[in-house]
């Protein structure tokens, strides 16, 4: 017996199914009238489903809010739709599961990417395939739907394949340029290889349950603990595809070839946080596996945090640096999954997805005012010319510098708090030492970007006045920054708000303000107990380390400082050329492709030719050959054919007089 | 269902189904040489008239019938037993149906550059061909169909291919030839082996032969190896797989077309009507072998696909990849892998025939394959671009295309059946990603040059003959039920043969630990509740 | 199946069933009244009158033996023996009758013209092919082996001047030396054989030798019996191109007029094959000694079966490539004789009969497609053969595929039959043996079908299809293609047919 108001709740709930279904409609208008429709239609239509979806997602929300939170799992609503693969034991459907955890994640999905529809409709201005750029973002954005809503694996996976074909076009979108086409493919073949994993994942599944779907899964019967492990460790293998972990993140730095919105939107805000999206969703599984998987999924996401933390230290290219800081970023996301604080991961996702988006939209509005340059080095002063922007980015920079109140601190001291206290993780002490130093890393090449774009003397003349305000002996680039339109402010300035505010949806100080804690608890409470860890430390404790942080924070700001802001143009020491490339380790991987990988697979392809192809003609040869040995036989001379009858005449003779005996 | 007995008793239509392709190209053969378009005309009406036979046997085709449908039963050669034995059941009716489709958009998507009426004649008789493979239920009738479809394949070759054309002619008559050389005496061993058992008389029939337990266990082994040995070379599986990338890359579009869709699921097909329902004891105890050449298949043809330099032969070698998925499934014995398997045999069809067409066109368009002197095509083609990016990727296996969910239930077959197996054969996921996106950079990506710069993008005709292509794929890919479901009950009925010829083997399964779904989560939560306060206070 | 009635005892003059004799009395009649009719007439009768003759002759004779065959088929012994029992009517015989006097009618059908563009015509030809055909009926109906040498020469020293016919080619007349020096060398064999079979038993007579021969085998005295069995599979080996006994085929094949040509791949090897079947599976049927002959066919059939394919895939002349295909098909139907049982004879008398219409129609494409000369017969002469004369293209690749045993021509089911029947007997090797030959052979015909159908300068230089085709050739051809294909498609009409020619060793019968 449900009461009437819940039973209205719950339809609004199960209204889900138009979240992921307005972008499907969007794309496939503009597939089929895109063009003729043109620009700014075509941009506006896409960006009004994506508004719709978001409106839906707010329903959703709403309706969820209705029915009772906790235990109870009433907030975990199914929408079957139809069947989709159906064979012998094996069968999925397209359902849509609707809980806290998959609601919070389009709520921001589509909130973030409307926005960056609208800032794209002023940056992609002018653009010959304006309209394809939208098809592709309705297409990205119902996938990444499908992979947050599916209520199974595979249907995830859908999802995850998808997104992954669309970050492959949108980062391939300049085609002409090989370098981008080239970008795309590492992008995909990269992906392939964490879906690899996935795969398996789902496979072993299958084989331990008898089901992918998730209800069916968690509500099964216990699986051994090493099935549990192989399946989230294949899982994190995916997710180590997907979001940007060591040793898959190469492709991220070179997606940024993409469209800086596609920058935004996919390689930072969305798709790459999929994997943890993931990772959270199977939380039962990570919690049924050996003690040991989760501390390496959380090493693993130290080690990348740190890694590419000192990389972004040393790119010159804006968005590089920015890419790097995400890869960073996320790899402090991964270390909150390991450590089983899930609903700080997805805290910091959410923030992080604020103010990265609007990290990334500033710099494609300081890329847009230097004429496409991208390389920091050749910025400067620009908060005067572009006060929203630099004013917006600001608050990002703060924001991921962990300064509070800024919605960065909040997320990442959720994550040290979890970690610090967490002794179930392998060395957790150490472990949050070294991501405080990743955080202090992260303040410190923020700052740097920051002074070396907006702060300092201009180091380029001005197209207009012509005027230099550095003398170099170097020719100085000639540019004419400028304010971006309304359509690309408007969403920095909004981005900015929720920068500055996320952090107040999970506040520690009393259980109560834990609002996003208390609202995805429902998605990881199972056989009686919450998978989430919930930090036992005391406020005290608590309050210490917020302090630490921030000091932490704070030296890495002043460092920076230091050493970049220079009142004479200069741009600061160079760190090592080593720590520019990567560590060496993209070189040496794709040196290795070039070098002996493609020597492999050549040597195969001859090794079909010559043997096995020359085997099959060698047989022909022979025949051929042994034809013209016997032929010598027929020499035309009556003599030898008789001879050659009297020899046989005589076999037969030999041969029957002695089978007669 | 009265509909069926109709089609049953009323109108014999398979015959008519299988005689009509061929009836044109007699009629075609009586047409003057100077009207190459009545010829044309010609051949496109009957194979659009077969096309309609074709649907109107799936339209009345029974859902839940795992037995064979239509059957037709004429006595052929009485003296020795054979008839026109024919019937369809759910394993042949989409390889028919993907048989008669495929027919009519391959003569309608090419016009033969020379002597027209032949060629039509010999795509028309290479369709009784294939047709009457799928059909046949008497393995006499089988084996000439199976043998015959060599002669029109080899003539299309020969006369209408490039390049290096009589060589790779030749090699494909022959080679596959061979193969079905020793199978005619290992189906005259089977049949005689049967009759020799008393109290049965010559047959050729395949259902009284699967039911005749007259042929010991050692025997039957043989023979199934001679059988596979001429399935393995049509599939082709490797090592016999060479003289696919010569026959694929010489034959004229429409050629390779018909060879990768239908011609090539000739050996799948058989492996599953002929191998493994004649022989399960033999497939069964083969069958690791079968598994592990079809994933040497699959990561083999990926890398060799790699390295091509010629783009149609770089599709040849994905087929090889694809068909050992095909494989794979087959061998893997269980509803998933089968049922996934024929799925695979469609799908393969549809993508990698709409593939042959596009770089067919493109050949027209640029008279190259070379993939080196091709470039940038995605900025003066776009709508080709486009066509050839959702074949690819269904090629490659996205997920929502029609690939994925072939590729996918073979693999979930083949991990609960032989996980090892699986694991190897999900690696070639990642190749076939590998060799098709980087051609698909080379050909359509990157700057163009002058000679690329004045290409065509596809006309409307072309348009027209993808559309249906691209509308299989992506309906496959989202919804493939009704296509499982026509499949499943033959396919349960297979499984189900196997396993009851084959002591101590049972269909391999899960470990089944599902539970009942959230509401099963709910159950569980509320029964521990209160247990733990510890999390109480986080409700509130 | 050996039936054996009393032998009355008494000396009587041999009472003679006319009608049994008729198809023989026909083929043989026909020439003599014709040539002297033909000595005063010539001047005044059209050229065309000797072939028209020749090809009535045989249609008369076909005639005739259906009747006979007709008459004896009813019978509770479908068959009876004549002359004392010297020549056998039965359906066996009827049938190899009546292909024997096809290949002639064909034959003669389309000769005509070739000699005239040759111009060699003269009445002898006609008469030549009519009285060795003669020859042939003989040995087709033989019931005692002097009967059937007797036929043999009478058939082979007709041949040997017919190969030889050709005036103005070196190559004809080489070829006529070699085949008959070769010919006379079998046959002395033949006879030899024949003395020791006498020896052995004590007669010439098969049925007499059937039942002694039984007798010693029980006996285990078997030495002169299998003397004589030995030279007896020389001299017909020889007849039939068996290798090691084939080595003339090439030579006289390549040299030989084309007509002459596919009289010697049908008729004559139909004969052959007769008294093969008649002598070792028929008389000496008995198992016991079936087990001891049997493998020595094996040798032969695979020696011919590899010699055959192997040889002439690497040939670049078309009729030297027939002529080893006429080797390995000998092969294939010695498979059949090697089964050594029912299904075996009517597997091999089924290819006999495929194989007859198959050559004919072969060498009467060759004997059209190459000018005045009948030289031109390289490869390298057929290219672009169907870019000329594609219809003509077409009739030949129609045979040389029924040739290579592709399905829906009644070359493939003659392979089918004798492959079931060697397996039926549990031959398997000698099965794959033969399906392997018939792979490679499939490369040898292919081979002239490509060079038929390749195109470029070569192929315009090429001279053969250059003339135009007389319908006397046409007519022969499309016989034989839609006799090839038509009975390879509704394939019972034949099979039964065949099924019926069941050879009877039968005493003569007072009642007969």
């Amino acid at each position: 017996m449900i009461a009437p108001v819940q039973l209205a709740n719950l339809q609004l709930v199960e209204l889900v199914w138009l979240v992921p279904l307005l972008p499907l409609l969007g794309f496939v208008i503009l597939m089929f009238f895109g063009r003729r429709l043109g620009e700014p239609v075509a941009g506006w239509l896409a960006t009004a489903a994506m508004g719709g979806s978001f409106l839906a997602s707010v329903l959703v929300f709403v309706g969820m809010l209705g029915l009772e939170g906790g235990e109870s799992g009433e907030r975990i609503v199914e929408v079957k739709l139809f069947d989709w693969v159906v064979a012998g034991d094996f069968s999925v459907d397209i359902g849509l599961l609707a809980d806290p955890l998959s609601v919070t994640m389009i709520l921001f999905i589509t909130g973030v990417a409307t926005l960056i529809h609208l800032y794209s409709i002023g940056y992609m201005h002018g653009d010959a395939n304006f309209s394809k750029f939208f098809v592709y973002l309705n297409l990205f954005a119902f996938s990444m739907l499908m992979l947050v809503l599916g209520d199974n694996l595979l249907l995830t996976f859908l999802g995850w394949e998808g997104v992954g074909a669309c970050s492959y076009f949108l980062i391939s979108f300049w085609f002409t340029d090989e370098a981008n086409a080239s970008a795309g493919k590492k992008a995909f073949v990269t992906n392939r290889v964490g879906d690899f994993g996935f795969m398996l994942a789902t496979f072993l599944a299958f084989f331990a349950y008898g089901s992918i779907e998730y209800g069916e899964m968690f509500s099964g019967s216990a699986i051994p603990a090493g099935t549990a492990t192989a399946i989230a460790l294949l899982v994190f293998v995916g997710a180590a595809g997907k979001s940007a972990q060591f040793p898959l993140y190469l492709w991220l730095p070179d997606a940024m070839a993409g469209p800086t919105p596609v920058s935004a939107l996919i390689h930072a805000a969305t798709m790459v946080t999929s994997g943890i999206y993931l990772l959270a969703r199977i939380n039962p599984i990570l919690a049924a596996s050996h003690d040991w998987a989760p501390s390496l999924i959380a090493w693993v996401g130290l080690f990348t945090a740190l890694f590419a933390a000192s990389i972004a230290v040393a790119q010159d290219d804006i968005k590089k640096v920015l890419a790097y800081s995400t890869v960073s970023q996320l790899g402090f996301m991964v270390v909150a999954v390991g450590t089983g604080v899930y609903v700080a991961a997805l805290f910091h996702m959410i923030t992080h997805a604020f103010f990265k988006a609007l990290m990334f939209l500033g710099s494609g509005s300081v890329i847009h005012g230097m004429n496409d340059d991208q390389n920091m080095k050749r910025y400067g002063g620009l908060a005067k010319l572009m006060p929203i922007t630099a004013g917006t980015f600001l608050i990002g920079w703060l924001a991921i510098a962990g300064i509070p109140p800024f919605s960065g601190f909040w997320s990442k001291d959720e994550i040290l708090v979890g970690v610090y206290d967490n002794s179930d993780i392998f060395a957790n002490k150490v472990l949050f030492v070294l991501l405080l130093i990743a955080a202090l890393l992260t303040a410190f090449y923020m700052t740097r970007l920051v002074i070396l774009t907006f702060f300092g003397p201009p180091r380029w003349r001005d197209e207009v006045t012509g005027e230099a305000l550095i003398e170099s002996d170097d020719e100085l680039p000639v540019r004419h920054p400028h304010e971006s339109p309304w359509m690309m402010t408007l969403p920095l300035v909004v981005l900015a708000g929720l920068a500055l505010v996320a952090g107040f949806i999970n506040l520690p100080f009393a259980s109560d303000l834990h609002f996003l804690g208390n609202w995805l608890e429902p998605s990881f409470y199972f056989n009686g107990h919450s998978n989430e860890y919930h930090a036992a430390a005391g406020g005290g404790t608590k309050l210490t380390l917020a302090v630490i942080a921030t000091i932490c924070a704070i030296g890495g700001i002043g460092a920076a400082w230091k050493l970049y802001f220079d009142k004479r143009g200069g741009t600061g020491p160079d760190a090592p050329a080593i720590m520019a490339q990567g560590w060496g380790y993209d070189n040496a991987v794709s040196n290795f492709m070039g070098g002996p990988g493609s020597k492999g697979f050549d040597a195969l392809a001859e090794f079909d030719g010559k043997v096995l192809d020359g085997a099959v003609n060698g047989v022909g040869k022979l025949i051929q050959l042994d034809g013209s040995f016997l032929r010598r036989i027929q020499n035309g001379l009556v003599r030898s054919y008789a001879v050659l009858i009297a020899l046989g005449a005589i076999g037969l003779m030999v041969y029957f007089l002695v089978v007669s005996t | 269902m009265s509909a069926v007995l109709a089609a049953n008793v009323g109108f014999p239509l398979l015959p008519v189904l299988v005689v009509l392709p061929v009836l044109g190209a007699l009629v075609i053969a009586l047409t003057p040489s100077t009207r190459p378009d009545v010829a044309r005309a010609i051949a496109l009406s009957t194979t659009v008239m077969t096309a309609a036979l074709g649907i109107y046997l799936l339209w009345n085709f029974e859902t839940s019938n795992g037995t064979f449908q239509f059957e037709s039963d004429q006595s052929w050669i009485e003296s020795f037993g054979i008839s026109w034995l024919a019937g369809v059941d759910g394993i042949s009716l989409w390889l028919i149906v993907l048989t008669v489709l495929l027919f009519p958009l391959a003569i309608f998507a090419v016009v033969p550059e020379h002597s027209p009426k032949p060629y039509y004649a010999w795509l028309l008789i290479l369709q009784t061909g294939c047709l009457g493979v799928f059909v046949a239920l008497d393995l006499f009738m089988f084996f000439v169909f199976f043998e015959i479809v060599l002669v029109p394949m080899y003539f299309l070759i020969a006369n209408w291919g490039h390049g290096n054309r009589h060589y790779a002619a030749m090699k494909f008559f022959i080679y596959t030839m061979l193969g079905s050389a020793l199978m005619l005496v290992g189906m005259l061993s089977l049949v005689w082996l049967h009759a020799k058992a008393p109290g049965n008389e010559l047959t050729f029939d395949i259902r009284e032969l699967a039911a005749s337990d007259a042929v010991g266990t050692n025997a039957a082994r043989w023979i199934f190896l001679s059988f596979a040995v001429a399935f393995a070379v049509k599939v082709p599986i490797f090592p016999l797989h060479t003289w696919l990338p010569d026959a694929h890359t010489e034959a004229p579009t429409a050629g390779s077309v018909i060879l990768a869709g239908v011609m090539l699921k000739l050996g799948t097909y058989g492996f599953l009507r002929f191998g493994l329902y004649l022989f399960p004891e033999a497939s069964h105890y083969f069958a690791p072998v079968f598994l592990t050449l079809g994933v040497i298949g699959i990561i083999y043809g990926a890398i060799v696909a790699t390295m091509q330099k010629d783009l149609k032969r770089l599709v040849a070698y994905s087929s090889v990849a694809h068909l050992g998925f095909i494989v794979l499934g087959t061998f893997s014995l269980n509803s998933e892998g089968i049922t996934g398997g024929i799925l695979q045999m469609v799908n393969h069809g549809v993508s990698t025939g709409a593939l042959f067409l596009l770089v067919g066109w493109i050949y027209e368009r640029r008279h190259t394959r070379e993939i080196a002197k091709l470039g940038g095509l995605q900025k003066v083609a776009p709508i080709m671009a486009a066509m050839f990016t959702v074949v690819m990727l269904s090629s490659i296996g996205l997920p929502g295309l029609n690939g994925f969910v072939g590729e996918y239930l073979i693999l979930v077959g083949a991990f609960v059946a032989h996980r090892w197996w699986a694991v190897v054969a999900a690696a070639g996921v990642i190749l076939a990603s590998l060799y098709l996106l980087w051609a698909y950079q080379r050909v359509f990506h990157g700057p163009i040059d002058e000679e690329n710069a004045d290409t065509k993008d596809l006309n409307f005709r072309e348009i027209a003959i993808m559309v249906p292509f691209i509308a299989a794929i992506v309906f496959m890919g989202i919804y493939p039920k009704p296509v499982i479901d026509r499949m499943e009950p033959s396919v349960d009925a297979l499984v189900m043969h196997i396993q009851d010829n084959v002591d101590g083997f049972d269909e391999p399964v899960n470990e089944g630990r599902k539970g009942d779904g959230w509401a099963g989560v709910q159950a569980a939560n509320e029964a521990a509740n209160g247990d733990d306060e510890d999390h109480a206070e986080d409700d509130e | 199946m050996i039936l054996l009635l009393q032998d009355s005892g008494s000396f009587a003059f041999p009472d003679v069933d006319w009608g049994g004799l008729s198809p023989l009395l026909v083929m043989a009649g026909v020439p003599l009244v014709f040539l002297t009719v033909w000595s005063l007439t010539s001047h005044i009768a059209p050229r065309r009158t000797p072939s028209i003759v020749a090809v009535l002759g045989g249609i008369g004779t076909i005639v005739a033996a259906a009747i006979q065959w007709g008459r004896v088929s009813g019978d509770d012994v479908p068959g009876f023996s004549t002359l004392s029992s010297a020549y056998s009517v039965d359906g066996f015989s009827m049938l190899l009758t009546m292909l024997i006097a096809a290949a002639v009618t064909l034959t003669a059908l389309f000769a005509h013209d070739y000699l005239e563009r040759e111009d060699i015509n003269s009445a002898e030809f006609f008469v030549l092919l009519m009285l060795s055909a003669s020859g042939g009926i003989v040995m087709a109906g033989a019931n005692d082996l002097i009967v059937l040498f007797l036929g043999l020469e009478v058939l082979s020293i007709a041949v040997y001047v017919l190969a030889a016919s050709h005036m103005r080619r070196a190559e004809s007349q080489e070829a006529g030396i070699k085949y008959f020096v070769l010919g006379a060398f079998a046959s002395a064999f033949l006879l030899y054989g024949i003395a020791l079979m006498y020896g052995a038993t004590g007669s010439t007579n098969l049925v007499h030798i059937s039942e002694w021969s039984a007798k010693l085998s029980r006996e285990g005295n078997t030495g002169l019996l299998y003397g004589g069995m030995a030279l007896l599979l020389v001299g017909l080996g020889f007849k039939v191109a068996a290798v090691p006994f084939h080595s003339w085929t090439p030579d006289v094949y390549h040299g030989a007029p084309s007509p002459t040509v596919s009289f010697m791949a049908s008729a004559v090897k139909v004969a052959g094959f007769a008294g093969l079947l008649r002598v070792f599976n028929l008389t000496l049927g008995a198992d016991a000694l079936a087990d001891d002959w049997a493998p020595m066919i094996f040798v032969l059939a695979v020696l011919s079966l590899i010699y055959g394919t192997v040889v002439g895939v690497v040939q670049d002349n078309v009729k030297r490539m027939l002529a080893y295909s006429s080797i390995s098909h000998a092969g294939f139907i010695l498979v059949g004789v090697e089964a050594a049982s029912d299904d075996g004879m009517t597997a091999a008398l089924y290819y006999l009969a495929a194989y007859t219409f198959i050559a004919i129609g072969s060498f009467a494409v060759i004997s059209v497609a190459a000018p005045k000369g009948d030289a031109a017969h390289s490869l390298t002469d057929y290219k672009g053969l169907a870019s000329r004369k594609p219809v003509l293209a077409l009739a030949f690749t129609i045979l040389l595929l029924a040739q290579a045993g592709v399905p829906f021509t009644t070359g493939f089911l003659g392979k089918f039959f004798v492959i079931g029947a060697s397996i039926q007997s549990e031959n398997y090797l000698l099965a794959i043996f033969a399906m392997l030959a018939a792979v490679v052979g499939a490369f040898l015909y292919l081979r002239i079908v490509l060079a038929m159908y390749s195109t470029g300068d070569e192929a315009d230089a090429a001279v053969t299809g250059t003339e135009p085709i007389p319908w006397t050739a046409a007519l022969t051809i499309g016989i034989t293609v839609a006799f090839t294909v038509f009975f390879g498609i509704f394939a019972d009409l034949m099979v039964d047919l065949v099924g019926d020619a069941v050879p009877q060793l039968v005493r003569e019968t007072a009642a007969g």
